[in-house]
């Protein structure tokens, strides 16, 4: 293991199978590999980009790491703890420091609980303050994410509000019980480009304001380029390509990471000179 | 003559707070084989205009202005009966969401087949199986899957079905509703590079509507970005791209993450989304626009002509 003091997560030879299910119909069980000892560690402090195409393993490694699914081999430190055999009361203890922020803010909110029951829900699992301390976290998350005057929106319900104010709302939930370390599975994939990049820079400025470590999953590498600090490629279960972000866009070394590169929507016509304009007025 | 020309159309939705206007005075037109690329965030109504175009809105919409004129009929009067004639034989859509727009029940060659048989009395059910079999060659869907079901395919290929669907009847015009957005970038790229390729192969009118400009950019031949509504700016893509006129069209292009250009850090201010049950007289991007000043929000933005293929829809012009 590493020093936990600059390394928060480290992955030595992480593999996991999943079983597809059986029956009289589909004959004998079938293995499906979705990671081949991976190997990666992030750094404290960092939004560390974890990239690759549907079906790569990317989301199968961000669960790992919180703990929704136990690898088949290998070793995973999380905060200086071994967790692939982490159970009982030091589970909860390590349910309390990470926290995941999913997809879909459609479906990850609970439709019948308002803003404040949705948000303050994780303090009352973990027995966090009095009612009133826990307003006080409450309206600090909700204002940390930028949903400010906090107030308005407590009774509020998931149907009112917009993809990106729910995808906030599914943010503050997460940070409300000042995680160490986050996991946001493409926390954008659902929303607008121009909502997406303000999603982007809450999640910066999260890291600076309460030093949390980020790990990034997407399949955009232009995505990851804006907001990670390092990125690793995963293709189908291993990772071929790892390192600082601005390097692996610029000098791509793996032939999937040159293809995902390339693969990636550009203008036709040279339009550089008006973005410069533009953002000049 | 052009294929379709729609002209000042308005479309609304009447709901609980009152009548919502979604849709304001929309305008283009496209000549045969040409492709429309349509920009624009969650709720301006660029999906609105794909399903008047089908005759498909739902109960709660009402038309309340315009034509479309498609090979010189107005689709706007035709009875249900009739517009079913042109439905899926003349205009066809690829829906958004194409893992759920498949039937999970039936095979997928026999759900692209049923499409052939509604619309063709006179072909056996053998026939349109072969022709499903061609149309799975121009999607790329290797023969073998074609008797699968739905849930064996993986997404890129029920996109690809998705097309070969909208293909089936040989429609001379064809509305792609964010085909691609649910897709990763490797699938995305050749998705669209399946959609370039029939288009041109087979002279196919193209609608092609999606919030990411830099797909559109790749596809199309003209673009119009809409706001809240209205067509802000319109023209061919490479004066658009080249010189985009209008302050949200800026925005746009700036918000959009390359990985071309160098690293720039990108200012996020998405703001409110503007009240489309009582609009502003006056410039509905007003609020959100650096460069507007008071009489933006009074008064009437009206179009400029920049080429004579290129327009927008702001007063700093004047």
């Amino acid at each position: 293991m590493k020093d936990p003091n600059t390394v928060i997560v480290q992955l030595e030879r992480i593999s996991k199978t999943f079983q597809t299910r059986t029956s009289f119909l589909t004959g004998p069980p079938k293995g499906v590999v979705a990671l081949n000892r991976v190997s990666f560690e992030i750094l404290r402090g960092e939004i560390f980009g974890l990239v690759g195409e549907s079906g790569s393993g990317k989301t199968t490694t961000g669960r790992l790491m919180v703990k929704l699914e136990t690898p088949d081999s290998g070793k995973l430190w999380v905060d200086g703890n071994d967790i692939t055999q982490i159970k009982g009361r030091n589970l909860k203890k390590f349910r309390r420091k990470v926290q995941m922020i999913f997809q879909d803010p459609y479906q990850s909110l609970n439709p019948y609980l308002s803003v404040f029951e949705s948000v303050s829900e994780p303090l009352i699992v973990h027995n966090v303050g009095d009612s009133k301390t826990r307003k006080d976290r409450v309206r600090q998350s909700l204002h940390a994410v930028g949903l400010s005057p906090p107030d308005d929106l407590f009774y509020r319900y998931p149907h009112q509000m917009s993809g990106g104010q729910r995808q906030r709302i599914a943010i503050a939930r997460a940070m409300v019980l000042e995680p160490e370390f986050v996991v946001a599975d493409e926390p954008t994939s659902m929303l607008d480009a121009s909502i997406a990049i303000h999603i982007f820079n809450i999640l910066s400025e999260l890291r600076k304001k309460f030093k949390v470590t980020f790990l990034f999953i997407t399949h955009s590498l232009a995505a990851a380029r804006y907001l990670c600090d390092r990125i690793a490629v995963i293709y189908k279960g291993e990772i071929v390509e790892t390192g600082p972000a601005e390097d692996i866009i610029q000098n791509p070394q793996h032939p999937y990471t040159q293809a995902l590169i390339q693969a990636h929507p550009r203008f036709r016509h040279a339009i550089k000179r008006n973005i410069t304009r533009s953002r000049r007025t | 003559m052009a294929l379709l020309a729609v002209e000042n159309l308005s479309v609304g939705y009447h709901t609980r707070k009152g009548f919502l206007k979604s849709v304001q005075g929309v305008s283009f037109s496209l000549a045969e084989g040409e492709s429309l690329g349509l920009v624009g965030e969650s709720g301006c109504g660029k999906t609105t205009i794909g399903m008047s175009l089908m005759g498909l809105l739902p109960e709660n919409a009402a038309v309340t202005g315009g034509k479309i004129l498609f090979e010189g009929t107005d689709l706007l009067q035709l009875s249900k009966t009739e517009i079913r004639q042109v439905r899926w034989k003349k205009i066809a859509m690829i829906f958004q969401a194409a893992m759920n727009a498949l039937n999970p029940v039936h095979r997928v060659s026999e759900q692209i087949a049923e499409a052939i048989l509604a619309h063709h009395a006179d072909i056996s059910e053998e026939a349109a199986l072969k022709q499903v079999e061609s149309l799975f060659q121009v999607v790329g869907i290797p023969p073998d899957r074609m008797r699968d079901y739905p849930h064996q395919y993986s997404g890129g290929m029920k996109q690809r079905a998705i097309i070969a669907m909208a293909l089936s009847c040989n429609p001379s015009l064809i509305i792609a509703d964010e085909p691609t957005t649910a897709l990763d970038v490797i699938v995305q790229d050749q998705i669209l590079t399946a959609i370039k390729d029939f288009q041109k192969r087979l002279n196919i009118c193209l609608i092609f509507i999606s919030h990411d400009i830099a797909v559109v950019a790749d596809v199309c031949d003209s673009i119009g970005i809409m706001f809240a509504g209205q067509l802000v700016e319109y023209g061919n893509v490479k004066d658009v791209f080249d010189t985009p006129m209008h302050p949200y069209t800026q925005t746009l292009l700036a918000s959009y993450l390359t990985l071309d250009k160098d690293f720039v850090q990108l200012n996020s201010n998405p703001g409110k989304i503007p009240d489309l049950i009582n609009p502003t007289a006056g410039c509905r991007f007003s609020e959100r626009c650096a460069l507007a000043d008071a009489a933006c929000s009074l008064n009437t933005p009206e179009w400029v002509e920049i080429s004579p293929t290129h327009k927008a829809l702001c007063s700093r012009f004047k």
